[in-house]
Order: structure tokens, then C-alpha cells, then sequence
């Protein structure tokens, strides 16, 4: 697929935008990439930009083809702190949908106080690894349905994105589980790095929660990581998700950054 | 139509992250550069840490400047 789009100059030289894929486009100036768009669609529907280039032109010039060919809404995702490529976005007509902030939290049960969280009772921790794929997803969908029905899916940092390696969705090596009797309850992802892991989501199902079932999972997982050497872990959490920050807060967990989602309606 | 990269591809490891969203790297020519990342990693949510390899893109308007196109597996 290569089709040329729009024409104009850079400086002394014109630059070509040109779709090469079915969501990649790319600026040329003399044949040479100086510029490239990508979309993608997330599991749940939504459709995210990237545009990477040297100069704002150009950007504008990828980000004015890629929005005619494209259908809103579409999204997009930035560090806070790039002021540069957030006022890219702004001028493209791109708004504030909601902010998440990564926290860093220590995985020392002595710094995070989880070395005393004892396990409700009557609940058991299955470790990461050791769950049954079956009653994983009937949890994972019922969560799913259940922040559906209330915040909405697409407010949670917590999507898994589709891999080309054809990895499962559920990747049961990343999930550490909540038992009671024989139903799972609640889970946490979390994916180890050398040094720092991260925790993708941290979920209990709504008719359990408040009982202490998320800081034992934590405490669980906390805990194996740093028997294992890892000293850190981190986690995005929506701003609006007052449960969650209180959750990590309590751990000491520290803001390290912040990611703005956009949107352009 | 597809042309060529003007950008200079190199190999890197990070050895800092530095607070606006900038990472330091170190080319295997030894030479240091401030890099962002890409917007595909960013979107991915793929995380960069100090001791990462990366493959950077130099820009051709100063080749103290990069952005990150990839992180390769540890």
C-alpha cells in the first residue's frame, strides 16, 4: 500500500506523507524517512497513534493525513513531562482524557510493612505459575465485566496488548491468584525483569474487596520478587482510582512519572 | 515508496533516566546521547531502565540527540 497523500515543504525541501501499510504512514523528503505514523487497535476496540519525526512540520503535516484517513475517536499516549510532543498532540486537536501515574514501590516486605499482613481468613494464595487456566479467565472476565459496568474498561492502564508472538492473553506464568474455597477471587499480573518488575493489574472481585485480599496478593508477590533479587516494582494507576493509589500510597510507594492519555473526538 | 531512514541506527545501553522523560545512553562508540523513546514504545507501554539495550535513532540534525526505536530482550 503505497499511496501518496499530501504534498508540502519543509524548509527548501518537500516533503511526502505516504501510507506504506495499512496504519503506517511515513514523511519523506528525497526518498530518506524523516517521519513515521503508526495506529493501532487495543483489544477493546480503541485506536492509538504514535508519530515519531525530527520537526513539528512534519508532525503536523503525518498527524493532518493520518486524522482524515482515520476514524474518531482516536488516542494516543504521552509522557506528562514531554511538553514538546504533548503540544505536537494539542495542536493536532488532541484533549486530556485521564492521567495515570506510575508508581515505584519497594519489594522489601520491611520498607512496604507487608512482612506483618496476615491473609483473610479462609483465603488462600495461589502462587504465580500454579493457577488453573479455567477459573483464571472466569475471574478475569467477571473483573472485566465488572469495571465495565462501572468506570469502564478503557479507564484502567491495565489492558494486555495483542503480541505478534501469538503469547496467550493469559499468560497464567504472570498470574498470582486469591482463593476461597474452590472459587479464585482475585489476582495480580505481574511481569519480573532483572531488575524491576511490574505489576500490571491488581484485582479482586467487588463482593470481596475491602477484606484485604488485594494487600495479601501484594504481599505475596512483593515478597517472591525480592527472595529473588528484584528491588523494585512499578505499576500505572488511573488517577480516579482512589482505592488503588491508597493501596500503593500505603505500601510507600513513590510518583514517578505520569503518562497522559488523549483523545481526539 | 517506502525510502530509507535518514537517521542513524546505532546500538546502546541506557545508563540513565533522567526526569523529562529523556534517557541517557551510551553508544557502543562509547559516545553518550540523550534519547527519547519512541512513540510505538511508549504506546506499548514497554518499559526503559538503566542497563537496557537499545537501538537508537540518531537525528540527523544533532547526533547528540536520539530516540529510542527499540529495547532488545535481556
Amino acid at each position: 500500500m503505497n499511496s501518496v497523500h499530501s504534498t508540502s515543504r519543509v524548509g527548501d525541501q518537500a516533503v511526502v506523507v505516504t501510507q506504506v501499510a495499512e496504519r503506517q504512514w511515513h514523511a519523506l523528503e528525497d526518498d530518506q524517512v524523516i517521519g513515521r505514523g503508526d495506529a493501532s487497535r487495543r483489544p477493546d476496540g480503541r485506536i492509538f497513534l504514535s508519530i515519531d519525526s525530527w520537526q513539528d512540520a512534519v508532525f503536523d503535516q503525518l498527524a493532518e493525513v493520518m486524522l482524515a484517513d482515520l476514524s474518531k475517536p482516536l488516542y494516543t499516549v504521552v509522557d506528562e513531562a514531554d511538553i514538546d510532543l504533548t503540544s505536537n498532540w494539542q495542536r493536532a486537536g488532541f484533549t486530556t482524557r485521564r492521567r495515570e501515574w506510575e508508581y515505584v514501590v519497594s519489594t522489601d516486605p520491611q520498607i512496604t510493612g507487608l512482612d506483618s499482613v496476615l491473609r483473610p481468613e479462609g483465603v488462600r494464595i495461589i502462587p504465580v505459575g500454579a493457577a488453573q487456566r479455567a477459573p483464571l479467565g472466569e475471574l478475569y472476565n467477571a473483573i472485566r465485566d465488572e469495571v465495565q459496568a462501572t468506570i469502564g474498561w478503557d479507564s484502567m492502564p491495565a489492558e494486555v496488548l495483542a503480541r505478534p508472538d501469538g503469547i496467550s492473553l493469559l499468560d497464567l506464568s504472570k498470574y498470582a491468584v486469591a482463593a476461597e474455597s474452590d472459587r479464585y477471587v482475585g489476582l495480580v499480573r505481574v511481569v519480573p525483569r532483572r531488575r524491576q518488575a511490574r505489576i500490571g493489574l491488581v484485582a479482586v472481585r467487588a463482593d470481596l474487596c475491602r477484606h484485604g485480599i488485594a494487600r495479601a496478593l501484594l504481599a505475596h508477590v512483593l515478597g517472591s520478587l525480592h527472595r529473588s533479587g528484584i528491588e523494585t516494582a512499578w505499576a500505572e494507576v488511573d488517577e480516579s482510582n482512589g482505592a488503588a493509589m491508597a493501596l500503593f500510597e500505603g505500601l510507600g510507594a513513590r510518583r514517578a512519572s505520569s503518562n497522559l492519555e488523549l483523545v481526539r473526538r | 515508496m517506502t525510502g530509507t531512514a535518514r537517521g542513524i541506527e546505532v546500538e546502546g545501553t541506557v545508563i540513565e533516566c533522567l526526569r523529562n522523560a529523556t534517557f541517557r545512553v551510551e553508544l557502543q562508540n562509547g559516545h553518550k546521547v540523550l534519547a527519547h523513546i519512541s512513540g510505538k514504545i511508549r504506546k506499548n507501554y514497554i518499559k526503559i531502565l538503566p542497563y537496557d539495550r537499545v537501538l537508537v535513532e540518531l537525528s540527523p540534525y544533532d547526533l547528540t540527540r536520539g530516540r529510542i526505536r527499540f529495547r532488545y530482550r535481556t
